[in-house]
């Protein structure tokens, strides 16, 4: 009950301002395309620098949680995911929001983040010890099987066929390996230069997401703007309240989901939201509006993704190891104040490290505030004009992309994979697959190759992979996972042909 | 109205005057890291690059940029090939990780396609285990390694990086053989495995362990250096413990420019730039990170990097 | 539909190809070590790839549109500037000059409102200069992103 203690720093004139800054600044920071939580935090540790520790952490985590929340924002309105953790949001958010259920979407989106966000930061708060353990208990074999079973989700990610989706994953798992190996330093399938580092995930996502919509918008040529104008429906607060809680099975899938896999070092905030999207939708009885605009999508993404924020500091607040590359630069922000994580942190400076979580909590709900407020206005952008948003959302690309290493190479790549995607799109491939791919490629691959080394070293490759009982319960999960895809395909068949050509 | 226009005129001599001087920098400079935001070298080269902007520096911030991968190959290879050597693309460079890994090859780039600044730190090596290990000195290690020959699994940043280094020396002083373990991400990824147990000990930096230690999560058995860190004065070297390891995997760190960059500037940055990690608020920065500081002017850096690639290749001929 | 079937062949006969590519140079490389993984999943790939493709061939492929002629007809043009802007005029004449010039060219293009009429000109440069300041103020000046130079500034 420490924690409580700290609280009025939080409300000192200047920490407050700090954290209004960091949230409402945060909020902008992830609904620009090409700004990852990680670059957004890094952006702000120059000015903590003339701060002292606790105001500094407090405008980091602020900035953190509001990124994380911000990427919801560009997900629905221009289905570019902010950063990896917003991809699940895309599927059903920016499908509501071209429905002109736009505002409701973004409320949901900021209620279910803020209800997952709270719940992770409490977890954090009060199960820090347990939660260490648990996370240093993930070794190689374990990522690996982790990343597996993320492969397995892959297939039932597409709804319209599994084989296409396994398909994209594949493409996505290949365009991964592109570049320097990581570990033996040998060159893969560089065949042009703007290649040699590999393929930028968020200049991957951009391109992927943003450039078909791009073209999709074009194919439709010079329309009359008279016929499509949207209605943007308004959404009262009190009913995407009842909404958000009468989807409580989606709401505790994903804040459960986004909490667990939250912590484990290296993997967990990329893919909590996608996995729990998947989760979510395999427990719901409504499983086919999923995908169409279905709002049990968004709260299980949304709660996911925000959830994971407080359990990912988890490693890095007791032991000191950055489970993320947002906590390592946060790291950075401690070390700049002289402030070692683990237990100087939380014996000598317990203003710091409560004042820092603390902000954190009292951020989700600003973060929640802020965003109802602008949710009403921002879903306007459904209004705009084809022509013109064509050309915002080109432009946003190019920025954004170029942006995250100031390369012009991640420029190149971001629109050869868009346009690519636009016809593999028209045949039934989709880009949430290919994406789960590229990012669980190098986790897998890793994880592998380190794992098979130090199985070789030690009992060998069978007793190491397949052996102990986290393995046997991960590889559990990937069977059930598969069989679970198979089954469903297999219905799916039954039932079409029943129905006749239905598709 | 007569004072506005002598203002303007003034501005606009000064900006044309600035323009026909050539004065650099007249934009802010960018530097490229090769590695991750949040790992040590970026954290140290946004440390000791914070007071750029002072006239009494460059008078222009230096922006620095992360173009992480593969042990920072991907970095060197764009700064070799890609940046402009017009003095506005610095970039940060790590010994012996570059050097090793022009020799083993496959890059684009050696010792020769660079034009050091300046050094700012220097960062040994050392040999951890977790806290809950039966090894209590580097005499445990080769001793265990010894009897269980290749079975002795170890952690580090990767191949061909200071880590790396160690590591082939440890093996090769004691005359054992062990399982070195390279990890992606870094020195954090190396200490997580050894924290949690996935490795028996690890390689890792002498600023990264200290905080580990600090945190209560590890011990440090030796520091590959030739004296022992003033960071951890009870902690004994490599050499006092029986083991004959040099210096050649201290991490190195410091600014240089691609080659072909105009002398002038070269001069000019070699210059300021020392001067510039020797301030003070730098240094209480560094002190206070953890990280140790070591300032070397660009030609004790050029000395330094020869006897470094003749050292390394010796070391790496028989790989 | 016969159009579809054969759309559905050639997309899927290319992607059949590219993973035949990949497998081909991940069991041609060296050093294997660092193919190994690139090797297993080629191996999905293709034998996914060429699943796809036969059902392609045999007319099953039911999911995706194909492409339509009116549609690539119209997107033609977008396509065409978008290619010169993000390849060529990026980096030739700079980020800001080309991302107005592109803008207001694509707007134009796809923007319904008459050609004639003095006001939707007007109107197109006023989003455009908005357009810019926006991205001015959010990249340039709040994120500190440095672009390469301009040709004119």
């Amino acid at each position: 009950m420490e924690f409580i203690y700290y609280f009025g720093n939080v409300f000192q004139p200047m920490s407050f301002l700090l954290l209004l800054v960091g949230t409402i600044g945060g909020l902008i920071l992830g609904a620009t395309p090409g700004l990852s939580p990680t670059m957004a935090v890094a952006l702000l540790i120059p000015f903590t620098f003339h701060l002292e520790a606790a105001q500094g952490l407090i405008l980091l985590g602020a900035a953190y949680t509001s990124t994380v929340a911000g990427g919801a924002v560009s997900a629905i309105l221009l289905k570019i995911p902010g950063a990896p953790a917003n991809i699940a949001t895309t599927l059903d958010g920016h499908t509501m929001a071209k429905k002109g259920k736009g505002a409701r979407a973004l409320q949901l989106s900021f209620l279910a983040s803020a209800v997952g966000g709270v719940f992770g930061v409490l977890l954090l708060i009060f199960l820090t010890p347990v939660l260490a353990k648990w996370a240093l208990a993930f070794g190689p074999s374990h990522l690996f099987w982790l990343a597996i079973i993320g492969v397995t989700i892959i297939g039932s990610l597409d709804s319209a066929s599994v084989v296409k989706g396994l398909l994209s994953g594949c493409i996505g798992l290949w365009l991964a390996t592109i570049g320097f190996d990581d570990i033996m330093g040998a060159q893969r399938f560089i065949f042009h230069p703007a290649l040699g580092g590999g393929i930028n995930i968020i200049a991957a996502l951009i391109g992927l997401f943003a450039i078909p919509q791009v073209l999709s918008m074009f194919a439709e040529g010079r329309k009359d703007a008279n016929v499509e104008v949207i209605e943007v429906e308004k959404s009262s607060l009190a009913n995407a309240i009842r909404e958000l809680f009468s989807h409580t099975r989606a709401l505790s899938i994903g804040t459960v989901t986004g909490s667990v896999i939250g912590l484990i070092p290296g993997v967990g905030g990329q893919i909590a939201g996608l996995v729990a999207y998947d989760q979510s939708r395999k427990f719901s009885p409504e499983r086919e509006k999923f995908g169409t605009g279905h709002s049990e999508g968004v709260i299980a993404a949304e709660s996911a993704n925000n959830a994971m924020v407080g359990p990912s500091l988890v490693p890095l607040l007791t032991l000191s190891i950055p489970g993320s590359p947002t906590a390592a630069v946060l790291l950075g922000g401690l070390l700049i104040h002289g402030i070692f994580p683990g237990t100087d942190l939380f014996d000598n400076h317990p203003d710091v490290a409560w004042t820092f979580i603390n902000s954190m909590l009292i951020g989700q709900i600003l973060m929640c505030m802020f965003g109802l407020y602008i949710a009403g206005l921002a879903a306007r952008v459904a209004q705009v004009p084809k022509s013109i948003m064509a050309a915002i959302v080109l432009g946003l690309a190019v920025f954004g992309s170029y942006s995250v290493q100031s390369s012009m190479g991640d420029v190149y790549v971001m629109a050869t994979l868009g346009i690519m995607m636009y016809f593999l799109e028209r045949f039934g491939f989709s880009a949430a697959p290919l994406v789960l791919g590229l990012i669980l490629g190098p986790i897998a691959e890793a994880n592998f190759i380190q794992g098979s080394m130090i199985a070789n070293a030690t009992d060998g490759m069978g007793a190491y992979f397949l052996g102990g009982n986290m393995n046997i319960f991960l590889i559990a999960i990937v069977v059930a996972s598969i069989g679970y895809s198979v089954g469903m395909e297999l219905r799916e068949r039954t039932r079409n042909s029943t129905g006749g050509e239905a598709s | 109205m007569k004072k506005l226009m002598t203002g303007a005129a003034i501005a606009l001599a000064m900006m044309t005057g600035g323009a026909i001087a050539g004065d650099y920098p007249e934009r802010p400079v960018l530097m490229m890291v090769s590695y991750g935001a949040g790992g040590a070298t970026d954290f140290q080269a946004r440390i000791v690059t914070m007071t750029a902007g002072n006239d009494d520096a460059l008078g222009m911030p230096i922006a620095i940029i992360n173009k992480p991968g593969a042990g920072g190959r991907v970095g060197w290879n764009w700064f070799a090939t890609q940046a402009e050597n017009d003095g506005y693309t610095l970039a940060a460079y790590n010994i012996p990780h570059f050097i090793a890994q022009s020799i083993k090859g496959g890059v684009s780039y050696s010792a020769d396609s660079f034009e050091p600044i300046a050094n700012w730190g220097a960062d040994p090596a050392v040999f951890v285990v977790a806290n809950d290990s039966p090894f209590q000195s580097m005499g445990d290690v080769v001793a265990y390694a010894k009897a269980n020959t290749g079975k002795l699994t170890f952690s580090g940043a990767g191949l061909f990086v200071g880590h790396h280094i160690a590591a082939l020396q440890i093996e090769k002083a004691a005359g054992v053989k062990m399982a070195y373990i390279p990890t992606k991400g870094g020195g954090a990824a190396a200490m997580k495995a050894v924290i949690a147990g996935d490795v028996m000990g690890g390689v890792n930096n002498l600023s990264d362990a200290f905080r580990a230690r600090e945190a209560g999560n590890v011990r440090i058995l030796g520091v590959a250096d030739l004296q022992r860190s003033d960071f951890l004065p009870d902690v004994p070297t490599m050499a006092e413990q029986g083991l004959d390891v040099d210096n050649s995997s201290v991490n190195f760190r410091g600014i240089m420019v691609p080659k072909g960059t105009p002398q002038e500037i070269i001069d000019q940055l070699a210059a300021t730039v020392p001067a510039m990690f020797a301030n003070s608020r730098v240094a209480k920065k560094m002190k206070a990170g953890g990280s140790p500081m070591h300032i070397m002017t660009r030609n004790e850096v050029l000395a330094m990097w020869a006897a470094r690639e003749e050292t390394l290749k010796k070391l790496l001929a028989g790989l | 539909m016969n159009l579809n079937r054969v759309q559905h062949s050639v997309s899927s006969g290319m992607v059949a190809l590219i993973g035949l590519w990949v497998c081909w140079v991940s069991f041609t490389q060296q050093p294997s070590e660092a193919f190994l993984f690139p090797r297993m999943i080629s191996t999905v790939f293709v034998l996914l790839a060429l699943w796809t493709f036969a059902k392609a061939v045999l007319g099953w492929s039911k999911v995706g549109t194909g492409i339509y002629a009116k549609h690539f007809t119209n997107m033609l043009p977008g396509l065409l500037i978008a290619l010169i802007y993000v390849f060529w005029a990026a980096k030739g004449l700079g980020f800001y000059t080309s991302t107005s010039m592109a803008f207001f060219i694509l707007l134009s293009l796809y923007d319904p409102a008459s050609h004639t009429e003095i006001r939707t000109w007007v109107k197109r440069l006023i989003i455009t200069a908005v357009f810019m300041v926006v991205m001015y103020g959010l990249f340039a000046k709040l994120l500190k992103v440095y672009t390469p130079r301009e040709i004119f500034f």
